[in-house]
């Protein structure tokens, strides 16, 4: 069944007139740093992985982006990484978790917060004891930062992060004729976001292709496949699709506030919209849930007029 | 309509023949008040008691303020006061400036604000100071940055600067904070440190880090004499090396352009517990 929403078209791509729908979360910013770039990607994809969503991962975290020596505290080459999950004490857990299982035990690296306001949390409070009573503290101008010995040397990490309300689940639905014409449109879209400052897209490669609703005919279930936007299934349910699309891509958006999810969705519509009908992407939507459940709304057509987020 | 005076300057005028006590002069405590009002203020010298206007001339601050000290409450002490003592004792705020020499005790037990002196200090300076940053251009006596007697802590946050030399026992029982010294220090410097930074940029005395528990004290000098109860230790530290030297910098002089290679490192004094470190740049004897 065709959408059922009015549309604009932009560059002969139709944006719905609909809104991704998002919720408030807690996030921070780490900074990790290593001997070399190699050694601080290796890092920052351990700490990530697994962190694609809070429905079962905890947290969803990824590399904001890559740092060269000038922006670290410690002059070497880092990833700075964003993490979010929905209250400020799983994301504590989570964030002492990764740290102590992926940067603690990655070669060279050391890992700093990377926020300047908020309410603390442990980074390297507890971790510190790893070093079974040989640790070393070190107080420069109000930073505590502590010094592990292991067997490469030492590993230093500041004692804690500090932890803000974020914005996560914006979103951009990518409706297109074929497979190869969704990656494009997405990898296009992920690209330009990824230029876009306080933002992640937290699944593999940016993009998210078994976007859920909420509940399931299983009650066990808090999401399934969000049947709307299934190719598969397009005559057999109250579809958003017509027959002529194929394939739906999704980017999921987290940000350190609403304007950088705006500015991201924004970014994204611009990249997409810039391929023209000949690549083969065909609409624009968004998911959400009526407005009901998330505070936060992006209006696609808004975002694509430059205008705020509402 | 009159408005209320926050910078305040006070010009020594008679030299006090015994040892004068400036305790309840602070930048904060006069921010307010006016110049009758303060001249009242009673001073003890000696055992006796004497009036801030028996020995100064009180007048509101003319010269410009520096930037940071604009908006706080602000002290200048002008004449030779190293028979003053006790500049700056609990300061909580604002800045105070020594434009000449200071006595004893400057900065003793100062919580926070900003207090720098032209000239040379003499003992206990910065004593069991716990915030703010004192900054001496000139040399300073025995017993900056350490306990005051009967005291089991040291000084316990904050910065000292201190441009010119340092006398015996800098850091004595120190517990946090940093301390630069620009020139020379005397014998037991960081003696019984409890943790914390030094930094000397010039040749120390005998015994360096005597009983040091925990803590860094870093020897710029062409040669650091360590002792036997001290190992080296041959890690990388480079991390840690570069965290220390940008905040060491911000004192300038030598410390902003320390070299990037790694100091010898010793741990250390294994007669205490042994978890504080010496770093030297220099010929180690």
């Amino acid at each position: 069944m065709p959408s059922e929403t009015s549309a604009m078209q932009i560059n002969g791509i139709t944006i719905d007139d609909t809104f991704a729908e998002a919720f408030p979360m807690k996030g921070t910013r780490l900074v990790v740093t290593a001997h070399n770039a190699t050694w601080a990607e290796h890092a920052g994809r351990a700490f990530t992985g697994f962190a694609t969503s809070v429905i079962a991962c905890g947290c969803e975290a990824a590399i904001e982006r890559t740092l060269d020596g000038v922006d670290t505290p410690d002059g070497r080459p880092g990833v700075s990484i964003l993490v979010f999950s929905m209250s400020g004490k799983e994301l504590a857990k989570q964030v002492e978790r990764r740290v102590g299982q992926c940067i603690l035990t990655c070669p060279t690296t050391a890992v700093y917060g990377g926020l300047d306001e908020g309410e603390a949390i442990p980074l390297g409070k507890n971790l510190r004891f790893f070093g079974d009573g040989w640790q070393i503290s070190k107080n420069f101008d109000g930073t505590r930062y502590w010094r592990v010995p292991v067997m490469d040397g030492e590993f230093v990490c500041e004692e804690s992060t500090r932890v803000i309300k974020g914005v996560g689940g914006g979103n951009l639905l990518l409706l297109a004729r074929d497979t190869d014409a969704a990656l494009r449109a997405s990898e296009t879209a992920v690209a330009a976001i990824r230029n876009v400052p306080n933002v992640i897209m937290p699944f593999p490669g940016g993009v998210v292709r078994s976007g859920s609703k909420v509940g399931s005919k299983y009650a066990a279930l808090p999401a399934s496949t969000n049947d709307a936007y299934c190719p598969a299934l397009t005559p057999l349910v109250r579809s958003q699709l017509d027959e002529t699309t194929h394939c739906v891509m999704e980017i999921v958006i987290d940000g350190l506030s609403e304007a950088d999810v705006a500015n991201a969705m924004r970014a994204g519509i611009a990249a997409a919209v810039a391929l023209g009908p000949a690549s083969g992407l065909q609409r624009l939507s968004a998911g959400n849930y009526g407005g009901k459940l998330g505070p936060f709304h992006f209006h696609l057509h808004a975002l694509s007029n430059a205008g705020p987020a509402s | 309509m009159s408005t209320s005076i926050q910078h305040w300057r006070l010009t020594l005028r008679t030299q006090p023949a015994l040892r004068l006590d400036l305790r309840a002069l602070s930048p904060t405590a006069l921010a307010g008040l006016d110049a009758a009002t303060i001249s009242g203020i009673t001073l003890h010298h000696g055992n006796e008691a004497v009036t801030v206007g028996d020995f100064f001339t009180v007048a509101p601050e003319t010269d410009a303020t520096p930037e940071e000290c604009a908006n706080a409450p602000s002290l200048s002490l002008t004449g030779d006061l190293r028979r003053v003592d006790r500049i700056g004792w609990q300061m909580d705020g604002g800045c105070l400036r020594v434009i000449g020499h200071a006595g004893d005790y400057l900065a003793c037990g100062m919580k926070s604000g900003r207090l720098q002196v032209d000239g040379d200090a003499r003992d206990f300076v910065a004593a069991e100071l716990s915030g703010g940053r004192v900054q001496v251009d000139g040399h300073v006596g025995d017993f900056a940055a350490a306990s005051l007697p009967g005291s089991m802590e040291g000084m316990r946050g904050g910065q000292l600067s201190i441009a010119g030399d340092a006398g015996d026992r800098l850091g004595d029982r120190m517990r946090r904070g940093t301390v630069w010294v620009g020139g020379r220090a005397g014998d037991y410097l960081a003696s019984r440190l409890v943790a914390g930074t030094l930094a000397i940029a010039g040749e120390v005395g005998a015994y360096p880090a005597y009983g040091m528990r925990r803590g860094t004290l870093l020897l710029l000098g062409a040669h650091a004499p360590i002792a036997s109860t001290f190992v080296e230790t041959r890690h990388d530290y480079r991390v840690y090396w570069t965290l220390l030297r940008r905040h060491l910098a911000s004192a300038g002089g030598r410390f902003a352009t320390l070299p990037e290679a790694l100091p010898t490192r010793f741990a250390g004094d294994l007669a205490a517990d042994g978890q504080g470190e010496v770093l030297c740049t220099g010929r180690v004897d």
